[in-house]
């Protein structure tokens, strides 16, 4: 074997690695219709969400939880069937799940603080949408992000919003739709 | 370089495996006969000599009762390719 083919074999193999996308657009996609689907039965039935004084957050945390459950499910499932982890797939990984984290430690102290967690969330989640998108090269996502941030801290200076709504319109533009652009659009990095 | 790397690595499948071990965190065992095209037997005696020469670490584990390998490059297999990569490039 010459080392022109040495170089050769060792450029194929680099070449080989891709980092699959189409499961992280999977997830912000499914992330995006479980909270959009949410709100919005929380917005239209407030009677039935709302019908004793823990029964919102009993949902509020319940649903997402049982969401968490199912994408680690799908995540651990789809790395089999990859068969591989990428560094860049490592790195997107970690920060998704730093958020997973955040998001139980922000909903907890809302709780015992009786605070609404909802801007919060949003804040952090563009945060998360922004380092991913950089870090993917992918401009939609990165967008998403800077647009969610920039919505979530317009709303802090607005008295009086609707959290159900502001998550709606948030997720919608900051999420779903460059959750979809992803999945669609993106080939492997 | 060592002499023993160098020929451990003349071989094209464990050259495959330690180039695109460098490039990911973990890989199993279905992967790299897709990325090697190479037959399980074949890989199997390749990736032995490999784990033997210190270059690759293998992780044995059930999951859902299947056993389940999987494959990563250890430090001195990072060290050992750069070397060995520096080296075929100063010949170009």
């Amino acid at each position: 074997m010459t080392k022109e083919e040495q170089l050769s074999i060792i450029n194929d193999a680099i070449k080989k690695t891709k980092y699959n996308l189409k499961p992280l657009g999977y997830n912000l996609i499914f992330w995006s219709v479980v909270v959009i689907s949410m709100s919005l039965f929380h917005y239209f039935f407030p009677q039935i969400v709302q019908y004793s004084y823990y029964s919102s957050t009993i949902y509020w945390v319940s649903i997402p939880l049982l969401g968490m459950v199912y994408t680690t499910y799908y995540n651990i499932k789809t790395g089999i069937k990859i068969g591989y982890e990428t560094q860049l797939g490592r790195v997107i990984r970690i920060i998704w799940a730093v958020f997973g984290f955040a998001w139980i430690f922000t909903v907890g102290i809302s709780i015992l603080h009786n605070i609404n967690p909802v801007q919060d969330i949003l804040f952090l989640l563009g945060l998360v949408l922004i380092m991913s998108g950089v870090i993917i090269r992918f401009k939609p996502v990165t967008f998403g992000g800077i647009g969610l941030l920039i919505f979530t801290i317009y709303t802090y200076y607005v008295p009086g919003i609707n959290f159900l709504l502001l998550n709606v319109f948030g997720i919608t533009f900051g999420m779903l739709i460059p959750g979809l652009a992803l999945y669609l659009l993106k080939k492997d990095e | 370089m060592n002499k023993h790397i160098e020929k451990l690595l003349f071989n094209p499948i464990r050259l495959k495996t330690i180039s695109f071990l460098m490039t990911v965190e973990t890989c199993n065992f279905k992967a790299l006969l897709e990325i090697t095209d190479s037959t399980k037997g074949n890989l199997s005696t390749q990736l032995k000599k490999l784990n033997e020469a210190g270059l690759i670490k293998i992780e044995k584990y059930f999951q859902k009762s299947y056993p389940t390998t999987d494959y990563s490059i250890t430090k001195k297999g990072k060290k050992s390719f750069e070397e060995f990569y520096k080296q075929l490039i100063s010949f170009k």
